[in-house]
């Protein structure tokens, strides 16, 4: 089982932006970790900390047999992600396969979003964590790819 | 003080249909409630119906989440209600989980949290789900009366209309402060009757105006909670002056022992056993009204519709077109767990669609048996209060009831429902000349005269037709073992129906 190709797109879309953003801003991060924190900040208001954290943790665990590099990684009790900033600080994003994990990550857990919240909503939160821009094709991996 | 003094109090929609006409209107604005009842009553459904019909972008709703259900989850489930709209999420109504706060510190941090969060977002709606999860950790009386006082004090302040939910048992009712501090207060109770499951609401206080006193019936459906006032939408609604005019049955010679006919908005009983033509008769009815361009409602509980037209097809009456038409509307009413509310909230809805004058019950023993057997105590309470909401706006209500033959008594009704009908005709079989015909008789007309003849009568191709005059040369035709006497004249007195008692 793999991560569903429309959460992998959009996990993609969401890693492109913060890479753009992320040149602009300081300290340099990786784009997995911007993306979710973002995403951490914005779910634990309202699942709290204890129902992101186990989100989270389920994402991770579904995410790590297709990116073993992910094994190092490891989701807090705080839910924040422990582990996977020293794997991605010499990715070069702008390479094909750059980030492959993270972007496995993020899908994992944009589709569980999808799986008990379904997709209007999940993209309905999304939209209010970034703005629409980072929804462009651009950022898509076919974007990327032309 | 006069009106114009006196503050105004504006009205929120529920969202929950009919509930605003429940509570008086609509719900107070800034009034600080608690919806409480058990597990499964349909108190988060309640509030995010209220949530979603009242949350802007400008004015959102805050939704504290407890230890209760996991917002995911809650997220999950009441996204498949009609009313959940995914795009007023999250810029319209914000979830906001409180459970580490609650877990981690004390119900001052609570309160804290709570007003960051309301001075931030300046809400005009407060929901916090489930309160009682957050109170039930050991705090003092006093400690928890006064963080109720506080947060009731600041959530009114701030403009905020608020719901707390919380699972309370009705015996914790009584000295609760809770429950003091609330402008409203909203039981729902569930309970298991038999194999059915009957939910109930009752507003047991609402500060500020007047609800509608009493258990209402609701139910849980796709689109969400919906409430069935026990006044069925009608309160305020202008009874009508009584009207002299008359409805007839198109059978000539029963409309003139009716005086030319049922007086329009009556209540008519016909009694009879089963084969005496109780249908026909009904059908009769609502097929002359159509033809007088009075549109009617059949309510049917023992057969279905196509049955019941195909029937009237075989007494000549085409039910088919005027359906068609928009002119009648044969309802089929046989859910389980039927409550009359709901019945007469379909029946009602059809009425008012179609502006229909006549309405057919059949039967009311049909009727009671497709309620839920909860409902079925408050029957005849509910059938006074359905027949006096419906006659009240003009319709004619004629309804068919199914009687045991006794050769000892005369029963007009096995559910003593008759001091709510205006007109009853009663249809019975007599043993005449060896053979089993039937005879009618009006028994009451409450709007005038009547025959008081006993007449016989054959259902035909044709429906009912009453055969010749009236019967005289029998003695105690209504015991239905008449005794032949030899009077045949016509015109003299009819003899008297000796040794029978008279049942309503």
């Amino acid at each position: 089982m793999t991560a569903v190709p429309g959460m992998r797109d959009l996990a993609h879309r969401l890693l492109t932006y913060e890479v753009g953003a992320g040149k602009t801003s300081e300290p340099m991060e990786s784009p997995t970790l911007r993306v979710y924190e973002k995403l951490r900040q914005s779910l634990v208001e309202f699942v709290g900390v204890a129902g992101f954290q186990s989100l989270a943790s389920r994402a991770l665990t579904l995410a790590t047999p297709e990116a073993p590099s992910l094994g190092a990684a490891r989701v807090s009790s705080d839910g924040s992600l422990q582990g996977l900033g020293e794997i991605e600080t010499q990715i070069d994003m702008d390479k094909d396969r750059a980030g492959e994990g993270g972007i496995i990550l993020i899908a994992r857990l944009l589709g569980l979003l999808r799986i008990f919240l379904g997709e209007a909503l999940t993209l309905s939160l999304l939209r209010s964590v970034w703005p629409g821009e980072a929804f462009d094709d651009r950022n898509s991996a076919h974007g990327r790819n032309a | 003080m006069s009106t114009e003094d006196k503050v105004k109090i504006n009205q929120l929609p529920t969202g929950v249909p009919g509930l605003d006409e429940i509570v008086g209107g609509g719900l107070p604005e800034f009034s600080f409630n608690i919806i409480a009842g058990a597990p499964g009553s349909g108190k988060t459904t309640l509030a995010h119906q209220f949530v979603f019909a009242n949350a802007t972008q400008e004015r959102p709703a805050l939704y504290f989440t407890v230890l209760g259900e996991s917002a995911i989850k809650m997220l999950r489930y009441q996204q498949q209600y009609t009313f959940f709209d995914p795009a007023m999420l999250p810029g319209s109504i914000r979830f906001i989980n409180l459970s580490q706060v609650v877990l981690e510190k004390d119900l001052g941090a609570v309160l804290e949290q709570i007003t960051k969060e309301v001075e931030r977002a300046n809400p005009a709606v407060v929901v916090v789900d489930s309160f009682r999860t957050m109170v039930r950790k050991p705090e003092s009386d006093m400690d928890l009366q006064s963080f109720i006082q506080r947060l009731a004090l600041f959530l009114a302040s701030w403009q905020a209309t608020t719901f707390l939910i919380g699972e309370y048992a009705e015996e914790e009712l009584r000295d609760n402060p809770i429950f003091t501090v609330a402008d409203g207060l909203f039981w729902l109770r569930q309970t298991a009757e038999r194999n059915s499951i009957v939910r109930k609401l009752q507003i047991i206080k609402l500060r500020g105006q007047d609800s509608v006193p009493g258990l209402h019936t609701f139910r849980i459906t796709d689109a969400g909670v919906q409430a069935f006032s026990r006044t069925f939408g009608l309160t305020g609604q202008v009874k009508d002056p009584p009207s002299q005019r008359r409805l007839c049955f198109g059978i000539p010679d029963l409309d003139e022992m009716l005086g030319g006919g049922v007086r329009e908005g009556d209540s008519v009983l016909i009694a009879g056993s089963s084969g005496t033509g109780k249908s026909v008769l009904a059908t009769q009815f609502i097929a002359e009204g159509i033809r007088h361009g009075e549109p009617g409602i059949v309510a049917v509980f023992e057969e279905r519709p196509q049955a019941y037209a195909q029937r009237a097809v075989s007494l000549g009456l085409d039910l088919e077109t005027p359906q068609k038409d928009g002119k009648l509307t044969i309802l089929y009413l046989r859910p389980l767990d039927l409550s009359v509310d709901e019945t007469m909230h379909s029946i009602l809805d059809a009425v008012q669609k179609i502006g229909a004058k006549r309405l057919v019950i059949d039967s009311l023993a049909g009727f009671e048996m497709a309620l839920s057997p909860g409902f079925r105590a408050d029957f005849r309470e509910s059938l006074y209060r359905m027949i006096f909401a419906l006659t009240g706006i003009g319709v004619t209500i004629l309804s068919t009831v199914e009687v045991d033959e006794s050769f000892t008594e005369f029963p007009f009704s096995t559910y003593s429902i008759s001091f709510l009908t205006d007109d009853i005709i009663r249809l019975r079989y007599v043993s005449i000349d060896g053979q089993l015909r039937k005879i009618m008789v009006v028994i009451k007309m409450r709007g005038g005269n009547h025959a008081k003849d006993i007449r016989e009568y054959e259902i035909t191709s044709k429906g009912v037709v009453i055969l010749g005059k009236r019967l005289t040369n029998y003695q105690g035709l209504i015991s239905g073992i008449p005794v032949h006497s030899d009077r045949s004249d016509s015109t003299g007195e009819p003899p008297l129906d000796t040794g029978i008692e008279h049942k309503t």
